[in-house]
């Protein structure tokens, strides 16, 4: 006992300097999801949101709450009854009659102290007319039941140049909404895959061969024996088989299952589990690792075939990934994280050290694939998560629309989400031919109906959509509000951070059966 | 009370969420009499009951007030933490430290003119079944299994076939990073959360064995310092996983514990990590499943719209994939389902193994079980005198005390429900 207090007294300094500062504190339960990078990422940001609807007071909220850096408000209205009913950004009735704007950013600022929000009381119209560059000074652009005509401006002119803010649009209707995302590319290195890289047991480099054939099995200590590392044990039988198959490893289910009676064989004793864990990783021995497929179709990107020196370093970084998986063994740069395994902490700090080594070794052959220099940080984190790399193209808000294919496709694949999205086209559409007029069914259906590339119905399910529509045209729900607030603000982090997959395409939610999905 | 939210109630207020209220969509059921009579129900008649008021909680308690329910209550036994703020939106810096259901429901009612919220700092578990009788609705935004657990038994346990009343709908949320579920539990008549046990994720054990031999990762040797080194060099002395010198200790051993074994990783923050057993949480995900979850409980109060049939699954790591399904009941729930749970072991399996099966296997889940058979005690865990009494049978064989095809009774101090199982032998 007294030496641990020893111990105690002794590291008190060192316990008082790594104990997290109260930021790291505050932030804890999500750095653990996008770390350290993934936060400056966000405190980076400058978001702009249009209008100040209980949905845009949602989304805010959970982005003030994670420290975004700076957020606007871009609304000229002022509070009405109908807004302080709905809004948990407005104090009730003491709200209206005041800047929507100024009211939402004084009540989101609360959440956050080290948060810089703005309120602005300027005329959308009127800066989209005389001053567009406005819009491309954010780091996204959020809209909200925007009116069409501006919409139609506003996603123009972000479209214009690929420099130029990815814009959100979000439409929404009592149980119904969708929300929209216009990008060009967006890249992805962390996409926190769950997919493991391959150990390469079928491919086992030179040192870990080497290591597992030096091995004695037969005159181990026992207790050793009982911890060696499965990964060792498959390499090393693998390398006994194929020495007596013509160097192949096995392929027909009989030979696998041969292969695997002769891992289990391998023990001295009935319970050593090792063995039996590498029966049931024997898998490894026969998954070819070669270039994942999805991997390999990024080296076709157009981008890769254009790289120029000025090239986004994303396509630095491919493109000499393609180089190196031109040479052999044709894999990606081997992983240095290993699994957890049965092992005595030797033989396992042992194999971590070969794994590390070897993929220190390839990291290097691959940074001189590269043609420029690359911050080290980034090709560390590059080669780290080469197997989960994504290249997301989005489109113009609107294609879908405009493009008589992938509408009918879209009919055809997914007719409920469409049903959603062409019901809130027909009531957005309506709102410019008839505003103030409550919009009927019929109407909204006509609408929609000249939406359609001729010769296409809407679908079945299109009554049901567009009866909630005309049910609720105007409502802006709480729970609906809410809901899309959560989803939105987890797609704006995603875009921002570059963590974690965005959608690219049009995500509709159907709050009555409760349900979301992708067109 | 009903005067009094009246009178706070001004010209169009209710605008956005009478829309609903006044008309049907063409999925309405028939029997949702639009207008005033529901309009009163949910806003005069209506009683909820929110347990949590954390991360979930805080965003639940905002839905409610919004869509009119006027009079909420709240449980929560946790106190205010730094690290909440990132999510718990009703909370202030100056607040940490308070109890989490009476700032929520002071933040609340001010925020929200002419809303009622009433909370209670405590235990689910002090609460008898008069008090959960009063309510029409129950949320449920816990992060702890074993509270789940027992809201779920009690108001399973509360249903009276004779009292339609007795019968109260749980929705019950949980999130986990970008992940999180929203489910809607009808006591009795649809899949309950025991049903649905084997559906989490099982939690990370480290065999004791890994920890005090063969540590591989940081983990082993943060477990080392908590599980081994607290009480062999700490006594009695109760480990505070919230207390930062008790977390700095566990650090400083597990560090020194990891660098005579040359394992890289130990850090403040994968050491509290571990040891608080934390959960990635973040404010967008809470929003997504509180606002299922309310709208659940605003479907069910109003009959505007059918209510969720009975599980939506959101992932929200690889774009956005939602999934929405009908768990189904089990015959053999422990709580809900009436008949035995059929377990077939070994005859050589001691009483003591049997306990391990049951501590361990995915749909059972009891900690600290307590065994008996309709004419004996086979080990009882509490109190002492009978734990001490019972304990020679850990070692004997299963089949020697309980005949094939026998009945076992499973209770546990933390479930209000007993598990039946019936043995066979292999
Ligand atoms: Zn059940």
């Amino acid at each position: 006992m007294a030496d641990s207090q020893d111990i105690q007294t002794a590291t008190t300094s060192i316990v008082t300097d790594a104990q997290p500062d109260s930021k790291t504190r505050r932030y804890d339960r999500q750095l653990r999801l996008w770390a350290a990078s993934g936060q400056s990422a966000l405190e980076d940001a400058h978001i702009l949101v249009i209008s100040g609807t209980a949905t845009s007071t949602s989304i805010l909220k959970n982005l003030v709450l994670p420290g975004i850096g700076k957020f606007t408000i871009l609304d000229h209205a002022k509070v009405t009854p109908e807004d302080a009913g709905n809004n948990f950004f407005l104090e009730g009735p003491s709200s209206v009659g005041k800047s929507r704007a100024e009211e939402a950013v004084r009540l989101l600022g609360e959440l956050n102290e080290s948060v810089i929000g703005t309120a602005d009381t300027s005329n959308v119209e009127e800066l989209l007319e005389k001053n567009p560059a406005y819009f491309s000074s954010f780091t996204v652009v959020i809209v909200h039941n925007l009116e069409p005509k501006l919409l139609d401006k506003l996603s123009t002119f972000l479209w214009s140049d690929d420099s130029l803010p990815p814009l959100f649009v979000i439409r929404s209707a009592g149980f119904l909404a969708e929300f929209y995302i216009q990008f060009h590319e967006h890249t992805i290195i962390e996409s926190h895959s769950e997919t493991a890289p391959s150990l390469r047991i079928d491919k086992a480099f030179p040192a870990l061969l080497e290591y597992s054939l030096s091995l004695d099995f037969t005159k181990m200590d026992p207790t050793d024996h009982g911890h060696i590392p499965y990964v060792i044990i498959l390499v090393r039988a693998l390398e006994d088989w194929k020495n007596s198959h013509q160097g192949k490893p096995p392929q027909t289910y009989a030979e696998k299952k041969e292969f695997k009676a002769g891992v289990l064989a391998m023990k001295i004793k009935a319970d050593e589990e090792n063995f039996d864990e590498a029966e049931s990783q024997a898998y490894r021995c026969w998954a070819d690792t070669g270039v994942p497929s999805d991997i390999a179709a990024l080296f076709q990107d157009p981008q890769l075939a254009a790289l120029k020196p000025a090239s986004p370093p994303f396509y630095h970084l491919l493109s000499a990934l393609q180089k190196f998986t031109l040479e052999p063994p044709h894999t990606l740069p081997l992983t240095s994280t290993l699994p957890d395994m049965k092992a005595s902490t030797n033989s396992y700090i042992h194999l971590q050290k070969l794994y590390k080594t070897r993929a220190e070794e390839e990291k290097t052959h691959f940074k001189s694939f590269l043609t420029v220099p690359i911050d080290d940080a980034l090709v560390d984190s590059f080669v780290k998560n080469a197997h989960g790399l994504k290249i997301l193209r989005g489109k113009k808000w609107g294609a879908l629309d405009a493009d008589p294919t992938s509408l009918g496709n879209a009919l055809t694949s997914s007719p409920k989400q469409t049903a959603i999205h062409l019901s809130l086209s027909a009531l957005s559409s309506l709102n410019v031919k008839q505003p103030g007029i409550a919009p009927t069914i019929e109407a909204l259906t006509t609408e929609a109906q000249a939406l359609l590339p001729a010769g296409n119905a809407l679908p079945d399910d299109f009554p049901d959509a567009v009866g909630e529509i005309a049910r609720a045209p105007t409502a802006d729900l709480p729970n609906t509000a809410a809901l899309l607030g959560g989803l939105v603000a987890q797609e704006v982090i995603k875009v921002i951070t570059k963590q974690y997959v965005p959608i690219a395409s049009c995500c509709t939610i159907d709050l009555v059966e409760t349900w979301t999905g992708v067109i | 009370m009903a005067t009094s939210s009246q009178s706070t109630d001004w010209q169009g207020r209710y605008y956005h969420i009478d829309q609903v209220l006044d008309k049907p969509g063409p999925r309405t059921d028939p029997g949702f009499l639009a207008g005033d009579g529901v309009k009163d129900f949910l806003r005069n008649q209506a009683k909820i009951l929110v347990i949590g008021a954390g991360g979930l909680g805080c965003e639940i308690l905002a839905n409610l007030a919004l869509t009119g329910f006027k009079d909420i209550h709240v449980i929560d036994m946790d106190t205010i933490d730094i690290s909440n703020l990132n999510r718990q939106f009703l909370f202030r810096p100056k607040d940490v430290g308070k109890p989490k259901a009476t700032v929520a429901a002071e933040f609340i009612m001010n925020r929200v003119p002419g809303v009622t919220v009433t909370p209670y700092f405590g235990k689910i578990q002090d609460k008898d079944d008069d008090y959960y009788m009063q309510f029409n609705l129950v949320i449920c935004g816990l992060d702890s299994v074993e509270a789940r657990r027992w809201m779920n038994a009690t108001l399973v346990n509360l249903v009276d076939p004779e009292n339609p009343e007795s019968l109260k709908p749980l929705i019950d949320g949980g999130t986990e990073g970008f992940k999180g579920q929203a489910r809607v539990i009808l006591p009795t008549i649809t899949s309950c959360y025991e049903c649905s046990l084997d559906m989490l994720n099982k939690p990370t054990a480290f065999p004791i064995c890994t920890i005090a031999n063969t540590p591989r990762l940081p983990e082993h040797c943060i477990e080392w310092a908590s599980v081994l080194e607290w009480p062999r060099v700490q006594g009695d002395k109760k480990l505070d996983t919230d207390d930062p010198e008790h977390i700095g200790w566990l650090y400083t051993i597990a560090s020194a514990r990891a660098n005579d074994f040359n394992i890289e990783g130990v850090t403040w923050s994968l050491t509290q990590g571990v040891v608080k057993n934390i959960i990635p949480a973040i404010a967008s995900t809470n929003a997504i499943i509180s606002a299922a979850c309310c709208n659940e409980a605003f479907k069910i109060a109003t009959s505007s719209a059918a209510y969720l049939n009975n599980y939506f699954m959101l992932i929200g790591t690889d774009g956005v994939y939602s999934y929405t399904f009908e768990h189904e009941k089990r015959d053999d729930c422990p709580v809900c389902g009436g008949e035995s749970l059929e377990l077939s072991i070994s005859s050589d399996f001691t009483v003591e193994q049997l306990i391990e099966l049951l501590v361990e296997k995915q749909d059972i889940q009891i900690k600290k079980p307590s065994l008996s058979t309709p004419t004996s005690q086979l080990y009882l865990q509490a109190p002492p005198q009978l734990e001490e009494a019972t304990r020679p049978n850990l070692t004997k064989r299963v089949s020697e005390l309980v005949p094939p095809e026998g009945e076992v009774t499973v209770t546990a101090s933390t479930l209000p429900f007993s598990l039946s199982l019936r043995i066979s032998y292999t």
